[in-house]
């Protein structure tokens, strides 16, 4: 852990001053004494430090560095333990690929698990993610107990799961319930988790497809627009046949060009509208799909992401923040348009809230997903929002473009960047 | 390397300016030491056209001052009896085969076409056409900063505050082993990191050549603008502004549709221009009679056709579109203009095989996955990148129609250019990395 961390250091260093994302920065171990302390009346989490890498002879950055690795050596020696009071026993249905707990209680499953009775059960990674937490003893199924009902000493308790086994069991089994979890879907959950989202499954991983998402707004809008600008356009239509003399054939122009031909024109608009051309995707038609329903297919959403703020009840989750795709770096490729098109179909139309600042709109995009894709055990996150830039005619918004160069950036990253 | 900020305790994002270096080199380089920075050119009046057309708008109507309806009534009379024109000017074009691009040398047309829509770049200069000011500049004639000096000084500036940090820093780790008593350890520290970064520079790269001549002499303009085949098609094709020229006649539109797509495969047919000038010359002579025969039909993902489509596409929404091989990238896309603002749009074109044509049989298929094929590495490699400078990336997906071109040799030049480009969809992804960490709140 500690030679890993060096090596990240040391490319920091040579990445400049880059304004990093906190998950690159590096930590200082010596705050895990604080984790560890056992008087812990004030448990707090470790705070990142100042970095400090290259080696000069001075004795303050020895004995800094002797600190740390005090500090690592603390935590790795500290023995984890189930309290007898938080000891949570679950047991492993090898049918259903599930785990499930008796009268399950704790912070744990406010955002884990599916009650029915007193028994809750837990899908492939939730129990795995206890498992590897500490926070759940999970037993093998005993054999069913046979005419020698002495020879077991506690027919009841099967033997206990090593975190080995419980990975041998959950990942990977194609005859569970909901499809199956592989090693990258487990590790994006497993990190999220950590991180402190709340996590779910969408839906069920073994149908063809989920379904479609059409949007309300969309039909909201198609009335609403109906009746006024086709009054408005007809105005626009006479005032601009009142200044066009020629009335030439469209199809002749757009064979040889130009597109714009000589002539006496009031404003830019009516040339830019002269020269649409392109077809682009209607991002306002319902969705549909292009590609042939497929189990297999890898572009699927696995996971409904909440943010951890707020009260938040599994029966009733609403719609999640986020919706993770995990993918597999090695196995696929950057999606067709085909591929991004079925998977931006089964997202909601989330349009952008408040009007007016153009970049974040177009950021925001209409439809987004966020893509998790695992190369051998370590993800990377992209999110790909669906955008319709022809949605979005900039000749007409003229004089409320942002004004002046560096405005909205900082000029502190330098004048002449990236032009 | 990076522990100097904690240790300094001040701000160190702010280049210091006054450091004494920099100072000396700032007077150096301006005219009024008075006043540090020359007031910007007004961008906004040089920039006002977004098109290299001329448009003829009818004055306000105010409906409650009849001194309007007559302006308004004057100006339409005016324009009925004289109607102005929108291409005041046509400009002149030359392809050029070797470095394929389109060279456009009247100076009017270089000025015209940069400050209306800022198209194409100086052939000796980084974007805008500035090597003759440059020159002038560099020869004591006139006063104007140049961007590229201003790129120059400002690396200049970064370089000092880099060396001042540096020696911060250093001191600081001085400081500490005198307070340890390891003086002995201090000269041979000083010897390191002396010879690493930190030597003192010297003021010889600015300002280069002082020696002022007499400003009497005329310098030749050696410079021309060159035009990207988008561009220039975009120019001729779409605004009819740009006419490309061949021995004196000016060529048409399909011909030069042909012409840019031949010149966009790899690698590009030897005479490539030649034999296509010949079948062309040979159909004006033979008047319609379509004789040629040796024609390449163009492939319908062509990739002049799938750059084209996609900045014919921006443009006409208005944006200022410009080549971004600098950042990786297809193009980038400005707001009104690169001396307004930074390009905040980085595109990349990505063809797309999902007609059902492309999926007719298993060889079909499996050529068409090798083209859109692209691997994760490549994508994280380009978000990279343009996270780095401060762009947002995003891909375009340009849907390929079936061949439309496979009778060319019955039909000669003959291509309905708006019929082709009908046929192209684009449609446009933003791709953003997501930190877990930061989206939390």
């Amino acid at each position: 852990m500690a030679d890993e961390d060096e090596d990240i250091s040391r490319l920091r260093t040579a990445a400049s001053a880059d304004e990093g994302d906190l998950s690159d920065e590096t930590q200082d171990f010596r705050f895990f004494d604080k984790l560890t302390a056992y008087d812990s009346k004030d448990l707090t989490l470790p705070k990142r430090g100042d970095k400090d890498f290259e080696p000069h002879a001075t004795s303050l950055q020895l004995s800094n560095l002797e600190a740390s690795r005090q500090a690592m050596h603390g935590v790795l020696s500290w023995q984890r333990i189930h309290t007898p009071k938080k000891h949570l026993l679950g047991l492993y249905d090898p049918g259903h690929n599930m785990a499930s707990v008796e009268r399950a209680k704790g912070e744990n499953f406010q955002t884990i698990g599916q009650t029915k009775g007193i028994t809750t059960w837990l899908l492939p990674e939730e129990a795995l993610f206890l498992i590897e937490k500490g926070s759940l003893d999970c037993r093998w199924p005993v054999t069913k107990p046979t005419e020698d009902e002495d020879s077991t000493s506690k027919p009841q308790e099967g033997t206990p799961m090593s975190l080995q086994g419980a990975y041998a069991a959950f990942i990977g089994f194609e005859g569970g319930v909901g499809g199956k979890l592989t090693l990258e879907m487990y590790t994006v959950y497993a990190s999220l988790k950590r991180t402190g989202y709340v996590v779910f499954r969408t839906g069920s991983w073994d149908d063809n497809r989920p379904g479609l998402q059409p949007s309300e707004h969309t039909a909201l809008e198609h009335t609403s627009t109906n009746s006024s600008p086709q009054r408005s356009s007809f105005f626009v239509e006479i005032w601009r046949r009142l200044g066009r003399h020629d009335t030439e054939d469209l199809s002749k122009r757009l064979q040889c060009g130009p597109m714009v031909k000589l002539g006496l024109y009031r404003s830019y608009t009516d040339i830019y509208r002269l020269l649409e051309i392109i077809h682009t995707h209607d991002h306002k038609a319902p969705p549909m799909f292009t590609l042939e329903p497929d189990s297999l297919n890898p572009f699927r959403v696995t996971f409904d992401v909440y943010k951890p703020a707020g009260k938040f009840k599994k029966t009733a989750r609403g719609e999640p923040d986020y919706r993770v795709a995990v993918i597999n770096a090695r196995e696929t490729s950057v999606p067709t348009a085909a591929q991004l098109n079925d998977l931006l179909a089964t997202t909601p139309y989330n349009a952008f809230k408040s009007d007016g600042n153009l970049y974040a709109k177009l950021r925001h995009g209409s439809r987004n997903v966020i893509l998790a894709i695992v190369d051998n055990g370590i993800p990377s996150y992209i999110r790909i929002a669906d955008v319709a830039f022809s949605e979005e005619k900039l000749y007409e918004r003229v004089g409320r473009a942002p004004r002046g160069k560096g405005r909205s950036r900082g000029r502190g990253r330098g004048r002449g960047r990236g032009r | 390397m990076a522990s100097f900020e904690v240790a300094l305790g001040n701000n160190p994002g702010q280049p210091s300016t006054k450091s004494p270096g920099t100072k000396e080199i700032a007077t150096a380089l301006q005219v009024k030491p008075t006043n540090p920075r020359p007031r910007k050119p007004n961008y906004a009046a040089i920039h006002s056209r977004s098109l290299p057309l001329e448009v003829h708008p009818l004055p306000a109507f105010i409906p409650h001052n009849p001194l309007s309806y007559l302006r308004i009534a004057i100006t339409l009379l005016s324009h009925a009896l004289f109607p102005p024109t929108s291409h005041p000017i046509i400009h002149k074009g030359f392809f050029s085969a070797e470095s394929q691009s389109i060279h456009v040398t009247d100076p009017r047309s270089v000025r015209a076409l940069w400050e209306q829509g800022f198209w194409g770049k100086g052939s000796l200069s980084r974007s805008e056409p500035r090597w003759l000011d440059q020159e002038k500049r560099s020869r004591g004639i006139v006063a104007v900063q140049t961007s590229e000096e201003a790129t120059r000084l400002r690396r200049e500036e970064r370089r000092q505050f880099k060396l001042e940090r540096a020696k911060k820093e250093r001191e600081t780790i001085e400081q500490q082993l005198r307070e340890e008593g390891k003086l002995e350890a201090v000269e041979e520290l000083e010897q390191v990191l002396m010879n690493g970064a930190a030597t003192i520079p010297s003021n010889g790269t600015l300002g280069a050549s002082n020696d002022t001549t007499n400003g009497a002499t005329q310098i030749e303009d050696l410079e021309y603008l060159q035009l990207t085949p988008e561009e220039a098609f975009f120019l001729s094709y779409g605004l009819g502004t740009l006419q490309i020229h061949k021995n004196g006649y000016s060529l048409p539109s399909p011909y030069l549709f042909r012409l840019y797509c031949a010149y966009a495969t790899f690698p590009i047919s030897e005479n490539a221009e030649l034999y296509l000038h010949k079948f062309y010359q040979n159909e004006l002579r033979s008047n319609g009679t379509h004789t040629s025969s040796g024609i390449c039909p163009i492939a319908p993902d062509n990739p002049f056709l799938l750059k084209y489509a996609v900045y014919h596409h921006f443009r006409s929404l208005g944006w200022i579109v410009r080549p971004g091989i600098k950042f990786a990238i297809d193009y980038l896309l400005y707001l009104r203009g690169p001396v307004f603002s930074h390009a905040e749009y980085a595109i990349m074109i990505i063809p797309s095989y999902s007609h059902p044509y492309w999926s007719v049989s298993p060889e079909r298929k499996a050529e068409c996955k090798r083209r859109e094929h692209r691997d994760w590495w490549w994508l994280h490699r380009l978000n990279r990148v343009q996270n780095q400078v401060l762009k947002t990336l995003v891909l375009v997906y340009v849907e390929v129609p079936p061949p439309w071109d496979e009778d060319c040799r019955g039909r000669g030049f003959e291509v309905d250019v708006g019929d082709v480009l009908k046929r192209y969809t684009v449609r446009e992804f933003i791709v953003r990395r997501w930190i877990p960490n930061r989206n939390r709140d």
